[in-house]
């Protein structure tokens, strides 16, 4: 076994409050799946038999997933406020060999291959997922007027060939400038910082990594402070010797550097009097440095997080698309499903079993749940619709959210809204 | 096939050597502006002898690199700008295959004794509409192979496309850190779009750790913004005529760094942008210092600047026409070597040059009608015309000037300078970096007027009067004085002045130092201290000085409050932090008689008249209930810091408390603050303060006990 694949799934979607107080954000439906079915069903494709699962109590009682991998599931305290550093430090245990993390709001098409390849190829300590930041293309329903806070943005320096990991910063912790230390311009004297990049949360992670995160408790996040440290470290030379002493009884001061695993045939080679270490020319032998970052930068292909309203809205649009490719045994439209207006449901639209929808009902771009019923003469347009809404006669949705158990009355005209769950809307409301 | 078209370029038709042939309307003739001075002294003593573009670099003064890179290019008029020693340069040129009639190249000479930068230059050149159309801009030192007609292509485009937006296109050559041409003194670092090739940020890197690069570059529509730490400034840049214009529009603007930076910073007022084109496979490099010297002769004998060669002879001067044989060994005319003499590899010998027996010579340039001695060992040594080197002589890396003469049994350790007509020895050993020169080091004040303004003189360094040659230095027979180049008393405000070899390179970054390693690996924040801070910082010191004189002075303490006032104001600070400021003030205040020692006792014996003395200012600031809570945590902080007087906080706040500063309900409030830190809390536990507290708490209780009845 290579890898150990953990699926992160205990954060709680804190900015998707709207959604996340009532369904657990793993479960949240996306084209009738629950959204932590993404990434099970991207590491089962490619072959995995077992991951372990962090997520909370709740979750667990509520996870019903039909998979055919071993799931492990790893249930954190629902009070202790845990990263995701954390999360894998409390399974440490249970890892034996270098692991694959992702987040449970995945949701890609990504060949997994091309970043375990980077890890593989260059030996790295870290290769990670990213991909062009998505711009939300319509306004996210129930948002209207609320002005989006500007995301602050990532710094990511890549060298010339865009896979080595050089430099990550983020704008919150920058004032008025970008500071970038002359050791690593020496070694990489062209690097290409990008600003549009959004972290996919998919990281491959030497098994070291994991035991240096045991022993430095001062880790809570692997995206926002275990990475940074690692793409810092790149550079950085270990600490000295002399120092050595006094290291271990500081715990703070754990350097990344102790926990790498020597290489006995390095160290061998590098005391050949023939060892050429490319002194002039920048290609250092061995890709120079002990820690290694990659990244491997989407350039196409469907890859989106679902962890605001706005994506979570754009995912359902894209999925889809994106359906037929990950299991195609299932059709959009649920064998159980009763339509009687086939013609009027787009292909672009999903719908759950045991849902019925009336005459003329028009379905476009649509995600409905199960056990729904609509009744007739209803167009439904851009819409996600959660599990046993009603919609009755003569309603018009556009672009809204309908969660789950939400009544519609008859002659609603409904337009970029974001209707609770089990909240019932008069008829004709507008 | 290569040497044809050397010797093309050579020739009367430098046609096929032009630019791409001209498609609908010929672009007008191609000028140049070539400034012939480098407006410093980094050549000095040197280049008191001689114009630093005179300067032989592999037997050819430098601007005839300069020239024959402009002709080669395409240029058919160049405007020669001098100043400093402007008619050695005039004769020279005059003298020089440029100013034939044949030659493609127009050579204009424009001297003038009032120019003290580049910047004086192209106001001159815009002064006089010397230029009709873009135009090359270089020093008369740039050796170089490059072919510009893609870089001025490219430049001509994007002024078609955009009107005269772009105004200026520098061109860099790709070479790694640790090149050897790459000098500290001139590395820069760039921050490019790379889409347009656009400059977004341009800096000398000047030994710097960290570079900064400022936010603005990274806010537009660029989609990757690139660094570059591995080019190369060959000093030469294809202008618009607005660049002339620009100058005069802006007097404050002295180099070309100046121009840059002023353009880029003001990119979005005026709108001009600038580019920059990339050269990987051809030549291009700036002598601006010894290292570079050493690294572009040494390149041009490795032949890296192919067709410009020793043997091509390009100047057609019928003296310095020489032989090319393997190993890269140039001999001129009449050359003779001694029995037992060895060429090594990568040596240049001038015409008419002796050399004695038993030489070994390696990686050197040796000028013409030099005498070389039995026994002598070259190594990296530049020896200019009509140097005499006795027998036994050891010299590496090292510059001998025309004339000079080095007796036997001396031994020149890397980095040495002998200038014109020195004498050193016999049997003497010059350390690394020493420079000898004919011209006493003081002599400089004499003529700074004809040189440049902004080179500072050192005036300590030019009380010591040489009166006679001190022979410690330049052994018995020595003629000459010893410059120092490299002192550590020598501080210039300007500029540390480099040793006149130029800084090392040091071809690979030393391992990070602890300091160092700290601020950047575990808290990148910690460092951004804001520069209100620093106004807090000064402000504190203002008011201690205000608080000191009020002590001498026994001013009273309305007229403190008046001046603290006024320094609050100069340096906007804030309410809160005055009273932070103050607290802390007053608290450190009897530390500086207490010096090291930190007796509790001692200490509260001076702080509380003091804190008498001071009661009205207090009183001035803290009278809201919040800013009780301020002192009390600038107190709680001052007392944390001070382990050693923790005992006697007790007895302060007591005196603030007696003194109706603070209040007993907000002592109070502040003692059961909830969020306070663990050291806090141990400070909490102190038990004279509990004592005070719980005395504090029992009068509170009988006081409102007694309004009850």
């Amino acid at each position: 076994m290579e890898f150990q694949a953990v699926v992160m799934a205990a954060g709680g979607g804190s900015r998707m409050m709207d959604l996340t107080s009532s369904i657990p954000k793993p479960l949240l439906p996306v084209g009738n799946k629950p959204l932590i079915w993404y990434p099970l069903n991207l590491l089962e494709r490619v072959g995995f038999e077992e991951v372990i699962v962090v997520t909370t109590k709740d979750v667990q009682k509520l996870l019903n997933l039909d998979t055919k991998m071993k799931l492990d599931i790893v249930c954190i305290p629902d009070d202790a406020d845990m990263g995701t550093a954390d999360s894998l430090r409390h399974i440490h245990q249970k890892i034996k060999t270098d692991v694959l993390v992702l987040s449970c709001d995945l949701i890609t098409d990504v060949a997994l291959h091309e970043v375990v390849d980077l890890f593989r190829a260059y030996d790295a300590t870290l290769s990670m997922l990213m991909k062009k930041a998505h711009e939300p293309t319509e306004v996210a329903p129930g948002q209207k007027g609320k002005k989006k806070p500007v995301e602050q943005r990532d710094f990511i320096g890549v060298d010339d060939t865009g896979k080595r990991l050089l430099f990550m910063a983020n704008e919150a912790d920058l004032d008025e400038e970008l500071v970038i230390k002359r050791s690593l311009l020496q070694k990489h004297p062209r690097m290409h910082i990008r600003t549009g990049l959004a972290d996919a949360h998919l990281y491959c992670l030497k098994k070291y990594v994991v035991d240096f995160l045991v022993e430095n408790r001062s880790f809570t996040s692997i995206r926002s402070e275990l990475i940074p440290y690692l793409v810092r470290k790149q550079f950085s030379s270990p600490a000295s010797f002399q120092g050595q002493g006094d290291r271990e009884q500081d715990p703070k001061s754990l350097d990344i550097y102790r926990f790498l695993k020597d290489d006995s045939f390095l160290e061998s080679a590098s005391a050949k009097p023939c060892w050429n270490d490319h002194r002039g020319d920048l290609n250092e032998a061995l890709h120079g440095g002990k820690v290694r970052c990659y990244v491997h930068i989407m350039k196409e292909g469907l890859c989106y997080r679902v962890n605001t309203l706005g994506l979570y809205i754009e995912a359902n649009r894209q999925v889809p698309k994106l359906l037929p490719v990950l299991c195609p045994e299932e059709l959009l439209v649920h064998v159980s499903a009763q339509v009687t207006d086939k013609g009027l449901v787009g292909s672009d639209s999903i719908i759950g079993s045991s849902t019925q929808i009336g005459e003329k009902t028009s379905i476009k771009h649509s995600v409905i749940g199960t056990s729904c019923s609509i009744k007739d003469k209803v167009k439904i347009t851009n819409c996600v619709i959660m599990n046993s809404v009603t919609v009755e006669e003569g309603c018009s949705l556009q672009n809204s959210l309908l969660c789950h158990n939400a009544m519609i009355e008859k002659g609603a005209d409904i337009k970029d809204c974001l209707i609770g769950s089990g909240q019932r809307l008069e008829p004709k409301c507008k | 096939m290569m040497a044809a078209r050397g010797s093309g370029r050579r020739g009367a038709g430098p046609g096929a050597s032009r630019g791409p042939d001209p498609q609908e309307e010929p672009p007008p003739p191609l000028q140049a502006v070539l400034v012939a001075d480098s407006f410093n002294r980094r050549f000095f003593p040197v280049s008191k002898d001689r114009p630093r573009v005179l300067l032989p670099l592999a037997n050819v003064a430098m601007i005839d690199y300069t020239l024959e890179f402009l002709t080669a290019t395409g240029v058919e008029e160049t405007f020669v700008f001098c100043c400093w020693k402007s008619a050695e340069i005039k004769e020279h040129l005059h003298k020089s295959k440029w100013c034939r009639r044949t030659s493609p190249n127009t050579v204009r000479i424009v001297t003038s004794d009032l120019y003290r930068s580049l910047g004086d230059v192209l106001r001159d050149v815009d002064a006089k509409s010397l230029v009709r159309s873009d135009f090359l801009l270089v020093s008369g030192d740039v050796v170089s192979n490059i072919n510009v007609s893609v870089a001025l292509e490219e430049h001509r485009m994007r002024r078609k496309l955009e009107k005269n937006v772009s105004v200026m296109t520098m061109i860099f050559k790709e070479s790694s850190p640790g090149h050897r041409a790459r000098c500290q003194e001139d590395d820069v670092i760039l921050a490019m779009d790379s889409t347009t090739n656009r400059i977004l940020h341009y800096q000398r890197t000047q030994g710097l750790k960290h570079f900064s690069f400022p936010m603005s570059l990274f806010q537009s529509n660029i989609e990757t913004v690139e660094v570059r730490h591995d080019l190369l400034d060959c000093h030469i840049s294809i202008c618009s005529p607005q660049v002339a214009e620009l100058f005069t529009d802006n007097f404050d603007y002295q180099t070309r760094d100046d121009f840059v930076r002023g353009l880029l910073v003001n990119e979005e007022v005026l709108g001009n942008q600038i580019h920059m084109h990339v050269t990987a496979e051809e030549y291009g490099a700036c002598v601006s210092n010894l290292l570079m010297y050493e690294a572009v002769c040494s390149d041009i004998i490795r032949r890296w600047v192919y067709p410009i060669t020793p043997e091509m002879n390009f100047t057609d001067d019928e003296t310095k026409s020489c032989t090319h044989a393997k190993h890269n060994i140039y001999r001129g005319a009449e050359v003779s070597l001694g029995h037992g003499s060895v060429l090594d590899e990568n040596v240049l010998v001038g015409q008419g040059t002796v050399i004695g027996s038993k030489c070994s010579i390696a990686n050197s340039v040796i000028g013409q009608h030099c005498k070389i001695g039995d026994e002598v060992t070259l190594d990296g040594a530049f020896l200019w015309n009509g140097v005499h080197v006795a027998d036994h002589v050891e010299i590496r890396q090292s510059i001998v000037c025309d004339e000079a003469e080095v007796k036997e049994w001396v031994k020149l350790s890397p980095h040495c300078v002998l200038t014109s007509q020195v004498v050193v020895g016999p049997n003497i050993t010059l350390p690394e970096g020493t420079v000898i020169s004919l011209h006493p080091p003081d002599e400089e004040e004499d003529d700074e007027d004809e040189f440049s303004d902004d080179s500072g003189v050192n005036k300590e360094e030019n009380k010591v009067k040489l009166k006679g040659y001190n022979k410690a230095q330049v052994g018995s027979e020595g003629r000459g004085y010893l410059w120092k180049a490299d002192d550590e008393n020598e501080v210039d405000e300007e500029e540390q002045r480099q040793s006149l070899w130029g800084p090392l390179l040091k071809p690979e970054e030393e391992s990070e130092t602890e300091s160092d390693l700290s601020l950047g690996s575990e808290q990148p924040d910690s460092r951004a201290a804001s520069p209100q801070l620093d106004d807090i910082k000064v402000f504190q010191n203002e008011v201690l000085g205000t608080l000191q004189r009020g002590e001498e002075e026994n001013i009273s303490c309305d007229n403190l409050v008046l001046e603290i006032n006024s320094l609050k104001y100069a340096y906007n600070i804030g309410l809160k932090e005055v009273m932070q400021v103050l607290s802390k003030v007053v608290l450190e205040f009897p530390l500086q008689q207490l010096n090291a020692e930190l007796d509790p006792q001692r200490y509260c014996g001076m702080l509380i008249p003091l804190l008498k003395n001071w009661t009205p200012v207090f009183k001035n600031y803290i009278k809201r209930a919040s800013d009780h809570l301020d002192a009390l945590s600038a107190i709680e902080e001052f007392f944390l810091e001070h382990d050693g007087l923790r005992t006697s906080i007790a007895k302060v706040l007591m005196t603030f408390y007696q003194r109706e500063i603070l209040a007993e309900e907000t002592i109070l409030c502040w003692f059961s603050q909830r969020n306070a830190s663990d050291k806090g809390r141990q400070l909490r536990k102190n038990q004279q303060l509990q004592k005070f507290i719980q005395w504090l708490e029992e009068a509170e209780e009988e006081s409102s006990e007694g309004d009850q009845e």
